[in-house]
């Protein structure tokens, strides 16, 4: 699953930081996961699950929320939603979720039928803070 | 804000043994019909090898290959296609189909990253990279991503063409981008026309190579029944650019990617 090169990446990066932090232990990691993505969170979270067997921390710590997808036409400068949107069919739908750059091929805005926009949020997977505890060096 | 896939990208990219950037400033001067037999031409010598198209507007090494475009099959990742034994292959294309990408500077470098954060490549000796024309996001966000890049330059007996080539390798050679060399593609006879950037009336791709004291790695011919190759990997391999290529290629593996400066504190280490 391409979910699982996602939370690869993630469980690499908690990683990075927490060698950087003298291996302070993690408290919380707080994920954004943004809605144009459409990211299978059972299959993400199964991958991060079965990837954290090697690494000291566990699947606990890693807290979830999704981003609305919100977008700017470059063209008419309106703001819309992925709501907005007609439904994009299933293979365009696919293709957005492997590469949501896609949604300039087949999105258009809802105002004035540009191509020309912006994806202001909800792009994909991000980590929006690592806490680690305190007092424990 | 942490962006998780940089240090994904980082570390996949740290399994490929040497990367191979066919560039120019121009357009429609061969890069990708040489990225795309270069790669095939390193498989069949044996190497385990990737052609990774980074030119996403305007997609066509999977044109020249004959691929199909469908949806790659996912395993921890996008699992690249399998072209040949040994040859592997990312576009944009699966994604767009014919459809036009308009995307702006940032999209190009999301795209970019999310494409290598996500393609689950085998262990590489060769990644070939077919580059976009100019020097733009794509080759900036290379030399930023990929430190360890080697440059292939694609020029024509143009005197057009040699003038905005130019630039590049000046760019190339202030920035200490390694460069394994030139490639001269469609070679007719000597453009009449003859000064260069300097304003000598000396213009001609190896007077270019020596002033920037690169490699002229090798001349194609201009093939004037080029399309009917266009999607036989086979007969492309044996043609006289597949012949040019194979020698030029059999040079670049005998030789050890050597300086790998880096600069703009690239993330690949
Ligand atoms: N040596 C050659 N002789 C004749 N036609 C060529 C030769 N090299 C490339 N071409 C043709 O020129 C066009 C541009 O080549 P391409 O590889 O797509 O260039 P680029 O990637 O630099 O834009 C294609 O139609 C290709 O078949
Ligand atoms: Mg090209
Ligand atoms: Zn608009």
């Amino acid at each position: 699953m391409h979910e699982w090169a996602l939370a690869e990446a993630v469980i690499s990066t908690v990683d990075k930081i927490y060698r950087e932090n003298n291996k302070k232990s993690i408290h919380s990691v707080n994920i954004s996961i943004g809605e144009i993505q459409s990211i299978e969170m059972d299959i993400f979270r199964e991958g991060l699950k079965i990837i954290l067997d090697e690494y000291p921390f566990g699947p606990e710590v890693f807290q979830f929320k999704t981003e609305k997808a919100s977008f700017k036409c470059n063209c008419c400068g309106k703001e819309w939603l992925l709501e907005d949107h007609a439904e994009c069919g299933e293979e365009e739908r696919e293709a957005i979720h492997f590469l949501p750059e896609a949604a300039h091929v087949y999105m258009r805005c809802p105002y004035c039928d540009s191509p020309d926009f912006k994806l202001l949020k909800g792009r994909g997977v991000s980590i929006e803070s690592v806490e680690l505890d305190p007092g424990n060096d | 804000m942490i962006d998780p896939r940089l240090v994904a990208v980082k570390k996949k990219l740290s399994l490929i043994k040497r990367i191979l950037v066919f560039s120019s400033a121009k357009g429609g001067v061969g890069k990708s019909i040489c990225a795309a037999v270069s790669a095939l031409s390193l498989s069949q010598a044996g190497f385990r090898t990737g052609l990774l198209d980074m030119d996403f507007q305007g997609a066509s090494a999977h044109i020249f290959l004959g691929t199909e475009l469908c949806f790659p099959e996912e395993s921890r990742g996008i699992k690249p296609f399998r072209i040949k034994e040994r040859l592997d292959f990312m576009s944009f294309a699966p994604f767009s189909r014919e459809h036009p990408v308009p995307l702006r500077g940032n999209d190009v470098t999301q795209a970019m990253i999310e494409l290598l954060a996500i393609t689950v490549w085998d262990e590489l000796d060769f990644l070939v990279v077919d580059m976009p024309p100019g020097i733009g996001d794509e080759v900036l966000d290379i030399l930023r991503f990929m430190n360890r890049a080697e440059f292939i330059v694609i020029t024509t007996p143009s005197g057009v063409v040699i003038r905005v080539v130019e630039r590049l390798l000046e760019m190339l050679r202030n920035l200490e981008v390694p460069v394994v060399g030139i490639i001269e593609n469609m070679k007719t006879n000597e453009s009449p026309y003859r000064t260069n950037s300097c304003g000598e009336r000396n213009l001609s791709n190896s007077y270019m190579a020596k002033r920037f004291q690169m490699k002229l790695l090798g001349s194609i011919p201009f093939i004037p029944d080029m399309d009917e190759l266009v999607g036989r990997p086979d007969a492309l391999l044996c043609s006289i650019l597949g012949l040019t290529i194979k020698k030029i290629m059999s040079a670049i593996t005998r030789q050890r990617g050597n300086s790998c400066k880096s600069f703009l504190g690239g993330v690949n280490g």
